[in-house]
């Protein structure tokens, strides 16, 4: 802390500093170590405060977008925390918003001009914040904002009305489905005598016809002995499975021609009672629950009813499932063939005989149809057994097809092996129905989806590869042992050698030069040597001169640099209290200088030259035209 | 403050010191004020702005897009943010689709000095018209030769309701209300006039300035100029001596036992101005004269039509006489503000420190009640300069454009600016007391003070 304690004696060196370091950066964000002293400074001394904003304003005024940017950040800081530097800032806010905005055209933005929209773009959204928060106490700032937004027409970010908007139009959506429930409420609450007599009706038939069904069905002889002893010949499950579910239809009434009258009427009323009433009062359910009211007796009553009816209607359905798997439409059969497959049947079956029934639910649900006919559920495992009983016949073609056949590790991608379908998003078992909203249960992934999801990943293993010893031969006898991949620190590039260490290319090289050595005559080596020797002479005098002169350059440089040292020390002990400051300076100043430059392409450079040639050859083009035209027609009057 | 009302109680104070001490103190301190705001309707650039002189109440504004309004500046329409500011919407507004509205820029708009019943306007589409207030409505239409730039009535005057008109005619026309007909046309001028002042001492006397740099005063009573103020033609300090001033044939001013009195107590130079000046000023009324009977055949009040001398390098755009009718304060696109004793007809060196002033328009200048600080738009900001010595004492920066005008509240020490950027701002004194925000509306707004974090 040794600016609070120079604090009373130089009271301009501390902020000072910190400004000039904080800003003398080339990073998009001020430092934050370096904002805080500077916060902790300014908040303890008005006087620490007047120089900032003073010595702030001057920064605005440099020539460089970074510096505005950095030091704009440093005036919002400190403005929405200083009621005297609002004031201070206030005063002088158009010729801030002049160096921050560029709003006149005679002082647009300086130099990096990426960094100066970004300027911009931060001035024009400090401006509204500061208006929005402290515009009531600043006229200024009410006018430097509706002068922007108003005359110059700057599209200002709008922060606030957005965040505003946005929640209103949520309550509006609110309230409007808070309508619709309630107008659904009121009709439900109308019609509810009458839907309850349709629900009482409807199954009051239905156990109608299942008492008449139960009633034939014990005329029906039983066939259960017969089977019993045969069970020890099924050895393998799959064929026991089939039996049971035999054995499970033959305890079911058959339909025949006595009782179809009586099938058909219950799969009418089935086929009404799921698609309609389990429907209609579902939703009555979840608009019941979803109502808001004042009063919730009533409501609560309601609800319970019907939930006890879809209850008693849920206990009908799967007695009807129970009873009648008969409800095979013409129509259903054929969605089943659709979406029904081979490979999820065989799989269940093979393995267990849960899985099997749930998927049997699965197409319930999907199909609005409950029923599964085994005539068509054997017919399946035919169809997909028939391949593995075909593979087993063109083994030789298959194993031929092994042999070509990448071996892969196994993972979790080859769960959907070359399937291509669809996958059910909502059908994974956990009930979503009314926890967060309406649920899609048709919700599909497809199936590109699903294979982009389910990439092969392999973790990448680097080759391994013998590095060879240099080899090279040593003092004190044997080899260089050391193993580098290309150059060995101690006997350079790393090539092949042979026993004792010779490198096998370089003797070739040496052998190259001699011939050419032999087609000189002495004649002419003999002049070579003179000139040689001549020029040698020659190079020596004239870098004696120019050691001469670069001797005096360098003395003059040095004596150049030690008083810039000299001068730079003595303005640095007048000025900053930290010496870390002065080592920065230097090296900061040449990047944001380099910031300013700007990079030459080689675009830049190919224009540059195109251009240039192209000017010249129009220029030599036109004056050729024109003596030509003037030789073609001399003077004609 | 509280030690003056404390000197006044006990009778050390005299009540008119105590009234222009006050009201220095208060005009010492003007800032942009936060509390009162006007809702500008304009949709162009503020051209004009007056208090209407009665009752120092309403503001007329008149403005580039050919709309005017009336603002009420002791009322309020609205209140915002717990009654912090104070809003003061027009009370008449009349753009363009009023059916006898102005078709271009309104140039200027001015009250009749007698009472708020009637304005004036002038604008680019070369009438200047006459409303009623109440009705809002044109009850007379004059047609002028060319644009209108300024208008200015008397308001001293008892025995006629003329509107001198500054066109870019080089006549100086002056429309008759009672007649509906001009009564004079004035000229004297070699080019367009862009300001035009009534004297504040003699109901007769005219003052001119145009865009041929010069400065003309007329004595409507009589043909021809009888004045020609001239830049080369100067005195130091602020008045020439008392001897040679009685011996002048020139209008005799109301006033004069206090105004001396003062100007002796303020210029210690009084000694370095005698002579040369004034003894000057003597000759050349005789050489003029002399001219004159050289050439016989023009009619004297023509003569000065000869005289060529320039107030300003450039157009003279603004002029403004003191309350006290003694001194005129005229500036120039030459972006100078010169001081003339209006009397001897010299220009009194005073150097003020501006700038530069905004060159292509004329701009509307306001000294305060005792003379002592005048306001001059120089580009984008106001600045409040010293009479006497020139010495720039304040400055006004609030407006993003140039400023066109500005005018003087005297009631409650209060500026108005109008600019280019379609603000008319408020500078007033701060407030004494400052007002208790309610405590319903406190939780709403923002306080303003020191946030620190850490």
């Amino acid at each position: 802390m040794e600016w609070e304690v120079d604090d009373d004696r130089r009271p301009v060196v501390v902020v000072v500093g910190l400004i000039e370091k904080a800003t003398n950066s080339t990073k998009p964000d001020l430092d934050p170590k370096i904002l805080k002293s500077i916060k902790s400074v300014v908040r303890h001394s008005d006087s620490e405060l007047r120089h900032a904003a003073e010595y702030l304003i001057s920064l605005m005024k440099r020539d460089h977008s970074q510096v505005r940017y950095l030091t704009l950040a440093i005036i919002h800081e400190l403005f929405m925390r200083s009621k005297l530097f609002r004031a201070l800032i206030v005063e002088n806010l158009d010729q801030l918003l002049t160096l921050s905005v560029g709003f006149r055209r005679n002082q647009p933005l300086p130099a990096p001009p990426a960094i100066a929209s970004k300027l911009r773009s931060k001035a024009i959204e400090f401006l509204e914040r500061w208006n929005s928060t402290f515009g009531i106490h600043y006229r200024q700032l009410r006018l430097g904002h509706d002068y922007l937004k108003n005359t110059l027409r700057f599209q200002f970010p709008n922060l606030q009305a957005n965040a505003a908007r946005v929640q209103q139009e949520r309550r509006e959506r609110e309230l409007r489905t808070k309508e619709i429930l309630l107008k659904k409420y009121e009709l439900l609450k109308s019609n509810f005598p009458s839907i309850k007599d349709e629900v009482n009706s409807i199954v009051d038939e239905i156990s109608e016809c299942l008492d008449i069904l139960i009633t034939s069905k014990e005329d029906n002889v039983p066939l259960d002995p017969i089977d019993e002893d045969d069970v020890h010949e099924f050895r393998s499950i799959e064929l026991r499975q089939i039996r049971d579910n035999s054995l499970k239809e033959a305890d079911k009434v058959q339909e025949n021609s006595e009782n179809k009258v009586v099938f058909d009427a219950l799969r009418e009323l089935y086929k009404v009672l799921v698609t309609k009433h389990i429907v209609a009062v579902q939703e009555s359910v979840s608009v019941l629950v979803r109502v808001e009211l004042s009063d919730n007796r009533l409501r609560d009553s309601m609800l319970k009813e019907f939930i006890d009816v879809r209850n008693h209607l849920k206990s009908i359905k799967k007695k009807c499932e129970e009873a009648g798997c008969v409800l095979t439409t013409p129509a259903d059969e054929t969605e089943e063939d659709i979406w029904e497959e081979g490979a999820s049947e065989t799989f269940d079956i093979s393995t267990s005989t849960t899985p099997s029934k749930q998927t049997e639910d699965h197409a319930n649900k999907r199909n609005d149809s409950p029923e599964c006919s085994d005539r068509k559920r054997t017919n399946v495992i035919v169809k997909v057994e028939d391949p593995e009983v075909s593979g087993t016949k063109l083994n030789p073609l298959k194993s031929k097809l092994m042999v070509e056949a990448p071996v892969m590790k196994w993972g979790s991608f080859l769960d959907n092996w070359g399937s291509n379908r669809d996958f059910m998003a909502n059908q994974r078992g956990l009930e979503l129905e009314g926890h967060w909203g309406r649920v899609d249960h048709d919700a599909t992934i497809p199936a590109n989806k699903i294979a982009e999801l389910n990439v092969q990943a392999i973790v990448y293993e680097e080759e391994h590869k013998e590095i060879q010893q240099c080899g090279a031969p040593l003092k004190k006898g044997g080899f260089c042992q050391r193993k580098d991949l290309k150059v060995c620190p101690f006997h350079g590039p790393i090539v092949a050698r042979d026993d004792e260490g010779t490198p096998l290319n370089d003797t070739i090289s040496t052998d190259d030069e001699k011939p050419d050595l032999k087609l000189f005559s002495t004649e002419e080596l003999l002049k070579q040597a003179v000139n040689n020797v001549r020029e040698t002479d020659k190079e020596v005098v004239k870098k004696r001169e120019h050691d001469k002169k670069e001797l005096k350059r360098a003395k003059l440089v040095k004596v150049r640099g030690h008083n810039e040292a000299v001068l730079r020390d003595a303005a640095l002990a007048s000025t900053s209290g930290s010496s870390s400051i002065g080592e920065l300076e230097g090296r900061e100043k040449d990047s944001l200088a380099k910031m300013l430059k700007k990079k030459m392409t080689a675009k830049d450079r190919l224009a540059q030259r195109l251009l240039s040639r192209k000017a010249n050859a129009k220029q030599l083009n036109l004056g050729e035209d024109h003596s030509k035209y003037r030789e073609a027609f001399p003077n004609q009057w | 403050m509280w030690k003056e009302i404390g000197d006044r109680e006990s009778g050390k104070l005299r009540p008119n010191s105590f009234i222009t001490r006050i009201r220095s103190n208060r005009l010492s301190s003007l800032l942009l004020s936060n509390h009162k705001e006007i809702v500008s309707s304009h949709r162009g650039a503020i051209n004009s702005l007056q208090v209407d002189l009665t009752e120092g109440r309403y503001l007329l504004s008149g403005a580039s897009d050919a709309s005017l309004a009336v603002y009420d500046i002791q009322r309020a329409t609205d209140y915002e943010g717990g009654a912090l500011i104070a809003k003061h919407k027009p009370i008449l507004a009349v753009d363009k689709q009023h059916p006898n509205g102005h078709k271009y820029a309104i140039s200027t708009a001015i009250w009749y000095p007698i009472d708020t019943g009637l304005f004036v306007t002038g604008s680019y589409d070369h009438h200047v018209n006459v409303w009623d207030t109440n009705t809002t409505q044109v009850v007379m239409d004059f047609k002028m030769p060319g644009k209108v730039y300024r208008t200015a009535m008397s308001s001293l005057a008892t025995s006629h309701m003329l509107i001198a008109t500054a066109t870019e005619d080089v006549q100086v026309r002056l429309c008759d209300m009672a007649s509906g007909a001009f009564s004079h046309t004035l000229s004297g001028h070699r080019d367009g006039i862009m300001a035009v002042e009534w004297s504040t001492s003699s109901e007769w006397v005219l003052m001119t300035g145009g865009c041929d740099g010069a400065i003309r005063f007329w004595d409507i009573r009589r043909a021809g100029c009888f004045s020609v103020l001239d830049q080369s033609h100067s005195q130091l300090g602020r008045r020439p001596p008392l001897l040679e001033r009685s011996t002048t044939k020139v209008t005799s001013k109301s006033s004069s036992s206090g105004q001396t009195s003062s100007a002796k107590a303020r210029a210690p130079q009084r000694k370095v101005a005698s002579g040369s000046g004034s003894k000057h000023s003597g000759s050349s009324r005789t050489l003029r004269h002399a001219k004159g009977s050289a050439k016989q055949r023009l009619h004297p009040g023509l003569l000065s039509s000869q005289d060529r001398a320039t107030a300003h390098y450039g157009a003279v755009l603004g002029l403004k006489a003191t309350e006290d009718g003694m001194y005129l304060l005229s500036a120039g696109s030459d972006s100078r503000l010169r001081l003339w004793d209006i009397q001897s007809g010299c220009n009194t060196l005073v150097h003020f420190e501006i700038v530069r002033l905004q060159s292509s328009k004329a701009i509307q200048l306001a000294v305060t009640q005792d003379s002592s600080l005048v306001f001059v738009p120089c580009m984008t900001s106001v600045k409040a300069f010293d009479v006497w010595t020139g010495k720039a004492s304040m400055t006004l920066q609030g407006h993003y454009e140039h400023v066109n005008c500005c005018w003087y509240g005297t009631h409650d020490q209060e500026v108005y600016t109008g600019g280019n950027d379609r603000q008319i701002l408020v500078w007033s004194p701060p407030k004494l007391i400052s007002q208790d925000v309610d405590e319903g509306d406190r939780r709403t707004v923002a306080v303003d003070q020191d946030n620190w974090s850490d």
